[in-house]
């Protein structure tokens, strides 16, 4: 079943090193759509993705910082990126060694579609 | 407060040249929404050029924004519609010091003292004056003298850095807001959690331990570190924050310097 995100998760899980992708509800971490690859979990990356994406938004809120846009952890054997907007969060899981400038573009570009 | 808001939005919204600009952007400001703070301040000046605490306000807002000769400007236009306000020559001086006219940010604060209503210059003057022991216009200190200004020489001075340990306490560095006091331990406190919701993401999702965190937001782009580890920093986080814009490969390169600096404090500490 294919929906509004569908092209456009297919697009960013082309990007060279990239895992998953997937729209998140911004407000409770429940996934909306997703592109996996075999054996992955799309509920738990949702709930963790989105939940860490609320931490640093209210983190940064309460330093006054403002709000949040793009977001990357690297950790030892993996990449998380992150793109939230009022409601929707975009995901990106990818290798260490993914190139993130792309990812990062293509993420923008989508967001701007979903917007 | 989003009552607050809403209430002097809607007044606003009736009387287009009321001053309730300037409590609605102020607490835009503090809500972190700078850019939203920024419009209502220029609009209200349109119709109050004159107004010293909107053009302070403003100054605030552009500071926030990473803007500082822009803040400055705004400063030094306060300055001349109230030449006694000492926000503006404090707000100055911490420009002219984040710049390192050191020079220059005494004797802004030496003008502020005899109105000084918070008792805050006394203790600004002596940290100008310790910075610039060595001369005028230069930050030539030892890092490793003071922990507050372990990464002076690593930042530029839209830069900031800190070492947190566990429970978000600041170890040393600084981080010094639009009106020059450090609120390194208020911002240390807000952002120390973000660490531990890592390390569950990274642990759950199979992706071995998390090695940096770099975040966008409307005032700064923000990069995160664990801090090396010591019994001190045990859990600990380097945390290093830019003005909106900076690269963020070289945010985390810096992070990364910050990082080794922290790592050889440590061990001297220890050894």
């Amino acid at each position: 079943m294919s929906t509004q995100f569908t092209a456009v998760l297919d697009a960013l899980t082309r990007q060279r090193g990239v895992r998953a992708s997937m729209v998140v509800d911004a407000a409770d971490g429940i996934a909306i759509d997703w592109n996996l690859q075999f054996g992955q979990d799309g509920d738990r990356v949702a709930a963790l993705a989105g939940s860490l994406y609320r931490k640093a938004c209210q983190s940064a809120l309460a330093a006054g910082l403002g709000s949040t846009g793009f977001m990357q952890l690297e950790a030892d054997a993996g990449t998380l990126c992150l793109l939230g907007g009022e409601t929707l969060v975009l995901v990106v899981v990818a290798e260490r060694d993914a190139n993130v400038g792309l990812i990062r573009m293509e993420m923008r570009r989508a967001a701007q579609a979903f917007a | 407060m989003p009552d607050d808001v809403r209430r002097w939005s809607a007044e606003l919204a009736r009387d287009p040249s009321s001053l309730v600009f300037l409590p609605l952007a102020e607490a835009l400001r503090r809500q972190g929404q700078s850019a939203m703070a920024q419009k209502v301040a220029l609009r209200g000046l349109q119709r109050h050029p004159h107004n010293a605490e909107a053009h302070d306000l403003l100054a605030r807002i552009l500071a926030d924004l990473g803007d500082l000769q822009g803040a400055f400007d705004e400063w030094d236009m306060v300055r001349r519609l109230s030449p006694t306000h000492s926000g503006a020559l404090k707000g100055m001086a911490f420009i002219r010091f984040q710049q390192g006219h050191l020079g220059e940010a005494e004797q802004l604060l030496v003008q502020a003292q005899p109105h000084d209503e918070d008792g805050t210059v006394a203790s600004a003057i002596d940290t100008v004056r310790q910075s610039g022991a060595l001369g005028p216009g230069m930050v030539m200190i030892d890092p490793f003298s003071q922990p507050q200004h372990l990464y002076a020489d690593l930042l530029s001075t839209e830069q900031a850095a800190m070492c947190l340990d566990k429970a978000g306490l600041v170890l040393a560095g600084a981080y010094y807001g639009a009106d020059g006091q450090d609120v390194a331990q208020e911002i240390g406190a807000a952002l120390s959690g973000v660490s531990d919701e890592a390390a569950r993401a990274t642990r759950h999702l199979d992706i071995g331990a998390w090695r940096s965190i770099v975040f966008e937001t409307e005032a700064a782009v923000v990069a995160l570190m664990p801090a090396p580890a010591s019994a001190a920093s045990d859990g600990g986080l380097v945390v290093v924050a830019a003005v909106p814009n900076t690269p963020l490969g070289l945010l985390r390169r810096v992070a990364e310097r910050c990082t080794a600096r922290t790592a050889e404090w440590l061990g001297r500490m220890a050894g």
